[in-house]
């Protein structure tokens, strides 16, 4: 049994089958990038891709994700063609959108994935699509604008 | 504080490091609150910076044989009259070298200070660095508290008390000692704790399970009971207000002299910090050192604190700094390290303590509750003619404290964190503010702004009661009742009319307000905000703000920008959202479902304008957040005629009776 996590296959041990991925990625494959924020899926601090889609991984069982590709944040950039900063982590770093920080490496990789399925979102959109990541330092503004500049430079 | 420092030293952004130091690393300072860094920060620094620029002109100039003055500035180091050049890196001698500060006061008044001086030509003030941490952020490589590992770490966890006062009577940790992973299962009646750790992270919740704990919980304390306690209007019946912040003139006289005059109670809610990262800390007891992996507000307290916990000499308590998810106030203990230290002392291993989100509702400090009157007047020439206010809340800066030192402080002691920003800054012949700050079993603690945010509510909120009474424009009222000495004030509230085209018609369904304060008699702001009232939805939304901050010389415009924008959402959520309830002697909101911040969806547009100025830099922190909830609330009066005197106001509770 096992996943990918960033292209790196990683060997489930049995008793951790059913685990939070959240938890496995931390504290079993020491990726600290990805963050818990609440356990419940309230807050979008967790976020990953599995199979390139977002996903909450407090949220997920390590069983469901047996045999899956999950990208954590530590692993975006790996995921683009020259495998430098994916155009959304520049465009955060452009527009210096983090304050604490803490909840951005899940902003970042729900932002990412909602701008490969929807390439040139409306504004609606990205509030809609945005709106399961907390910030509590309030950085919504300028996580929009990133968006909004990735979508242009991309 | 790195660019005032590149400004001393000539240098780039490339060429300077912030570090957190360890506790062991530098003499106690002062602690990251009430946004008073760069106030508190600039000069020092700048002094500290200059100096040592000085002794190594000196050094450049024993080294040349020559007199400092034939030694020029030139980037990173010196120029000599001959054209060398010589870096700092070649001056710096093998062995640190300590400038004292009173060394000579004759070479310090003629010392340069780039800092202070050269405000027309500065090079790294004024502009807007990227925080140097931005990359490593954004690719998950920052190490938060959260995120401390250490070789042979074990993992720990507390049980919670069932309620605020509950004191553990006996814990029987049998079941899980039989457990395989499990370490040691610790009670410490003493320390009213009890926690287990575990040598795997994943059977630390069923291990946690198997303990069971018998508290002897106080009293069934639910949320009226606290309310009435607060409650401004029976203390008001008695005459019981504790501390008198001003009193001049003559209430009744200036009530007679009234065109309009007029009463209101104005409520706001307990709230909670809800920082993104729940605490986390990480313990190593040794024989002869506590070391502990954190982040806090205060990393001296944290190291004071785990000493007494362990009963060490605070000497031997090591505190290594992280960055933290959030702080807001609510992150100067951290007692996630502490429980940590308890749990190490008993296996001689470090010990990792993670707090869930539950736990960091449940058992963390909160912002009181504060309930108010005013009772005021306005004059036939639109002067204030009275004004009345009394208020009652708990006290904060102080609320910290345990109880057997409270009872004596409270009877000395007014606490300021509750009264700031309890004064107006209107003139007011005839006036009068009063208030309590009165305990409640609820644990209190710095909450962003403290006393700030709801005594702006209540005093903006009744300038627009007044100005709407008297048919003034609330923009003009405000300025023709500031004093000649509020000219920051009123250029604020002039700047944000400008940008937000004050008195042109609000697009239909909208409605406009104003409000603005001065923070901690420092920095000036105010702001428009701009509410939409969508009656198919049942939806009260905040769709655009305008804010115009007066903070003196800006040190870095794009991070200033960005915590205004942050105290502009903060003052959103608490008017919109935020609510702390207690039921049957605990919190009753447990994750972000019952309590909630708000989202990005429901943030506005948002708009700053920061005020050139050349004047001393002061804080940013808080200062934008105060006038936010009253310029909502009195939006909501402009678009529906309905007045706001309970936070947090929704669509329901906007149109309830209360309200009509």
């Amino acid at each position: 049994m096992e996943i990918a996590i960033n292209s790196k296959m990683v060997t489930v041990p049995r008793k951790l089958q059913d685990v939070a991925l959240l938890d496995f990625i931390r504290d079993f494959a020491g990726l600290k990038g990805t963050k818990f924020g609440c356990g419940m899926g309230l807050c979008g601090a967790c976020t990953v891709h599995i199979d390139g889609t977002a996903a909450l991984s407090c949220q997920v069982l390590i069983a469901e994700a047996i045999g899956r590709q999950v990208t954590t944040i530590e692993g975006l950039a790996g995921t683009t063609p020259t495998g430098t900063l994916h155009p959304v982590q520049k465009a955060w770093i452009e527009d210096s959108v983090p304050q604490c920080g803490y909840c951005q490496p899940g902003q970042i990789m729900t932002a990412a994935a909602f701008l490969s399925r929807n390439p040139s979102p409306s504004d609606k959109e990205i509030r809609d699509e945005m709106s399961g990541n907390l910030c509590r330092c309030g950085t919504y503004t300028r996580i929009h604008g990133a968006i909004v500049r990735a979508a242009k430079e991309s | 504080m790195s660019q005032v420092v590149a400004e001393e030293l000539n240098v780039g952004q490339s060429e300077i490091e912030c570090v957190l130091p360890d506790t062991d690393q530098t003499p106690p300072f002062k602690m990251t609150v009430g946004s008073e860094s760069i106030a508190s920060f600039f000069e020092p620094i700048s002094y500290g910076a200059a100096r040592l620029r000085e002794a190594l002109r000196i050094l450049a100039a024993e080294k040349a044989g020559l007199s400092p003055d034939q030694v020029q500035d030139s980037r990173a180091g010196f120029v000599l009259p001959d054209g060398t050049e010589l870096s700092y890196a070649t001056l710096v001698p093998s062995v640190p070298v300590v400038l004292s500060v009173s060394a000579s006061l004759t070479t310090e008044k003629t010392m340069p200070r780039y800092a202070l001086e050269r405000k027309d030509k500065y090079q790294s003030i004024g502009r807007s660095w990227r925080h140097q941490e931005l990359e490593a952020i954004v690719t998950g490589q920052t190490v938060y508290s959260r995120d401390v590992s250490l070789p042979d770490m074990l993992y720990g966890q507390a049980l919670r008390p069932p309620a605020f006062g509950a004191q553990l009577q006996s814990a029987d940790g049998r079941a899980a000692e039989a457990m395989p992973d499990v370490t040691a299962v610790v009670i410490d009646k003493e320390n009213n704790f009890v926690g287990v750790v575990t040598d795997d992270p994943f059977v630390l919740p069923t291990a946690t399970q198997a303990i069971v704990a018998r508290w002897e919980v106080p009293e069934d304390l639910n949320q009226d009971q606290i309310d009435a306690s607060l409650d401004v209007k029976q203390l008001r019946a008695r005459d019981d207000l504790e501390h008198t912040l001003t009193m001049v003139g003559d209430i009744g006289a200036g009530r007679s002299n009234a065109q309009y005059k007029t009463t209101a109670r104005y409520d706001t809610s307990f709230a909670a910090h809800a920082a993104m990262e729940p605490r986390a800390g990480v313990a190593w007891v040794k024989k002869d050192k506590v070391e502990i992996w954190c982040g806090s507000q205060d990393p001296f307290f944290v190291q004071r604190r785990v000493a007494k916990a362990t009963g060490r000499e605070v000497d031997d308590v090591v505190v290594h700094s992280h960055r933290m998810g959030g702080g807001f106030g609510g992150r100067v203990l951290c007692q996630a390290s502490e429980e940590a230290a308890l749990l190490s002392a008993a296996v001689e291993r470090p010990v990792r303590v993670q707090w869930d989100r539950e736990a960091e509702f449940q058992n963390n400090y909160f912002q009181p509750g504060f309930s108010h009157y005013i009772d005021a007047g306005v004059t036939s020439e639109g002067a204030i003619s009275h004004w009345e206010h009394d208020f009652v809340s708990s006290p904060i800066m102080t609320g910290p404290v345990p109880e057997n030192i409270a009872w004596v402080l409270d009877k000395v002691m007014a606490d300021e964190g509750t009264a700031r920003g309890g004064l107006s800054q209107y003139r007011a012949a005839n006036r009068r503010v009063r208030y309590s700050d009165i305990r409640t079993p609820v644990p209190i603690g710095a909450w962003r702004g403290l006393g700030a945010a709801p005594n702006t509510f209540a005093i903006e909120s009744m300038m627009d009661e007044l100005a709407a009474a008297v048919g003034i424009d609330p923009l003009e009222f405000r300025l023709q009742n500031l004093p000649s000495t509020s000219d920051r004030l009123a250029g604020v509230l002039r700047r944000v009319a400008e940008i937000s085209e004050w008195g042109q018609p609000a697009p239909t369904g909208t409605g406009r307000g104003i409000a603005c304060a001065v923070y901690k008699n420092q920095t000036a702001v105010a702001v428009v905000a701009e509410v939409q009232v969508d009656h198919s939805a049942s939806e009260l939304r905040v769709t655009k703000t305008w804010c115009a901050q007066d903070c003196g010389l800006v040190v870095n415009p794009n991070q200033v920008e960005n915590q205004v924008m942050g105290n502009i959402v903060w003052g959103c959520s608490m008017a919109l959202k935020e609510r702390i309830t207690v039921e049957a002697g605990a919190v009753k909101e447990r994750n972000f479902d019952g309590y909630e911040v708000l989202r990005h969806r429901e943030s506005p547009e948002i708009a700053v304008v920061l005020v050139d100025s050349d004047a001393a830099p002061v804080g940013v922190g808080e200062s934008a957040f105060g006038p936010v909830a009253p310029a909502i609330a009195n939006a909501v009066f402009a678009t529906t005629g309905r007045r706001i005197r309970r936070l947090p106001m929704s669509y329901s509770s906007v149109f309830s009776d209360a309200n009509g």
